[in-house]
């Protein structure tokens, strides 16, 4: 066995030696072709399999680097909505404080702006709490406005936070008038979150939907010329002393994020502040 | 057993051909063939690691276009040292693979240079050295540990599982 096995190994040397020697003399060529004709056809093979292995190969790689990028890019899309999201809700609250300066800014009175905390919206009592207080100087009974209209007043006073009635709590009243007809009457909340107009029947035979409603001044707990609603619908009584117009509230109490709170008294008429068609 | 020769040897030569390419590291790659002959070699004896030697040598040589017979030679010369030797060497060790398998691929370069030089073949011995022997052998030092560590790994399972 072992002497077979150098027996190999001398042939071998032999037959390297000798290539190496005929292509050193010149005969490479014919040695060469000697080899080309068995080995051309495995090297052919070679290379078919080593295009196809690469390109699998190839496609492999190609295919897990798009599995990346899609990761990658389906990360950055999350991140991009939640940033979106932030830019709408930034771009918003922007609008709503702008309106609020602009009203600050044209109204004649002593204000303070405040961010709504809080909301109770149980049926019962209908209220918002707002973060200004004794702190502040807020007093009880402050009118609290917004871009909109009225929104209520500040029944209680924290230290840190007040409390504000809204207008569609069932014990709110506020003394108002129809702008067109200067009907004189009564907003008064209702238990099912809505508000109502309450108004002698002589006074206000002229009354029409889409009539808008404001306060009067009257009391002198609230500015004149706020809006409250527009006529949603009349409730005619008949005979009845008292009538009723429905109202649709100038603002969205549920929504409303920041107020105004009038810190300056209410002896004037703001109506001019107000963007309103009557 | 020819057929085993054949499809190992041609295998290494693909290997060598596709993943070779792949492995390179550094503008460094690893002689897959060698390792596959040593391999070889060490399981199956001497004649069949100078047969196989130099049938993977001298597919080398055709396909970079050298001179004919010299990675036939050498490889054959490894492929019997290794297989006459293999019953005295412990190479289930990692320890001895490594080095044994950079050893023998600095003797294999050497052998190279030398026969090159036996024929007048201009090759500046210290940059061959430097770029081209020690950082092929000490890559297939490390490949072959890999690869014979995965090759016994792979027997235990299938031992396991017979």
């Amino acid at each position: 066995m072992r002497t077979r096995a150098l027996a190999l190994l001398g042939v071998v040397a032999g037959v390297c030696l000798l290539l190496l020697t005929l292509q050193m003399r010149g005969h490479a060529a014919g040695a060469s072709d000697a080899l080309a004709v068995i080995t051309t056809p495995v090297q052919t093979v070679l290379a078919r399999v080593n295009r196809a292995t690469l390109g699998i190969w190839g496609t492999y790689r190609d295919w897990k680097n798009v599995r990346n990028e899609n990761r990658r890019l389906r990360e950055e899309t999350q991140k991009l909505r939640v940033e979106a999201l932030r830019v709408t809700e930034t771009d918003s609250e922007n609008a709503r404080l702008r309106r609020l300066l602009a009203l600050k800014e044209s109204l004649p009175l002593e204000t303070m702006a405040g961010e709504i905390i809080a909301r109770e919206w149980g049926g019962w009592v209908r209220s918002l709490t707002v973060n200004r207080g004794r702190g502040d100087s807020v007093a009880r009974l402050t009118a609290v406005i917004a871009p909109e209209g009225l929104v209520g007043r500040i029944v209680d006073v924290r230290a840190g936070s007040s409390v504000v009635q809204v207008l569609t709590d069932p014990t709110s009243t506020v003394g108002a008038h129809v702008v067109r007809t200067r009907t004189p009457g009564v907003v008064e909340g209702e238990p099912r979150g809505t508000l109502r107009f309450k108004y002698m029947a002589r006074d206000g035979s002229g009354i029409q939907v889409g009539d808008m409603v404001v306060t009067s001044g009257l009391g002198g707990l609230f500015p004149g010329g706020i809006p409250i609603g527009r006529v949603r619908a009349i409730d005619d009584r008949g005979s009845a002393l008292f009538h009723y117009a429905q109202l649709a509230p100038a603002v969205d109490f549920a929504r409303i994020d920041e107020v105004l709170l009038l810190t300056g008294g209410a002896t004037r008429d703001v109506a001019a502040s107000f963007k309103n068609d009557g | 057993m020819r057929t085993f020769l054949a499809i190992a040897v041609l295998g290494g030569g693909v290997a060598h051909a596709t993943v070779g390419s792949a492995l390179r590291i550094a503008d460094v790659a690893p002689d897959i063939p060698l390792i596959v002959v040593v391999l070889l070699a060490l399981r199956r004896g001497p004649e069949f690691g100078c047969g196989a030697g130099f049938v993977a040598g001298l597919l080398q040589d055709l396909a970079t276009g050298g001179l004919l017979g010299v990675q036939a030679l050498t490889k054959a010369v490894i492929g019997f040292a290794i297989g006459a030797l293999g019953g005295r060497l412990r190479v289930s060790q990692p320890l001895v693979q490594v080095p044994g398998l950079v050893l023998l691929s600095i003797l294999e370069g050497l052998a190279r240079f030398g026969l090159l030089q036996l024929f007048h073949f201009p090759a500046p011995f210290g940059e061959l050295m430097t770029y081209v022997v020690l950082p092929q052998a000490l890559y297939n030092g490390f490949l072959g540990a890999a690869l014979v560590l995965a090759l016994a790994w792979a027997e235990a399972a299938k031992d396991g599982t017979s």
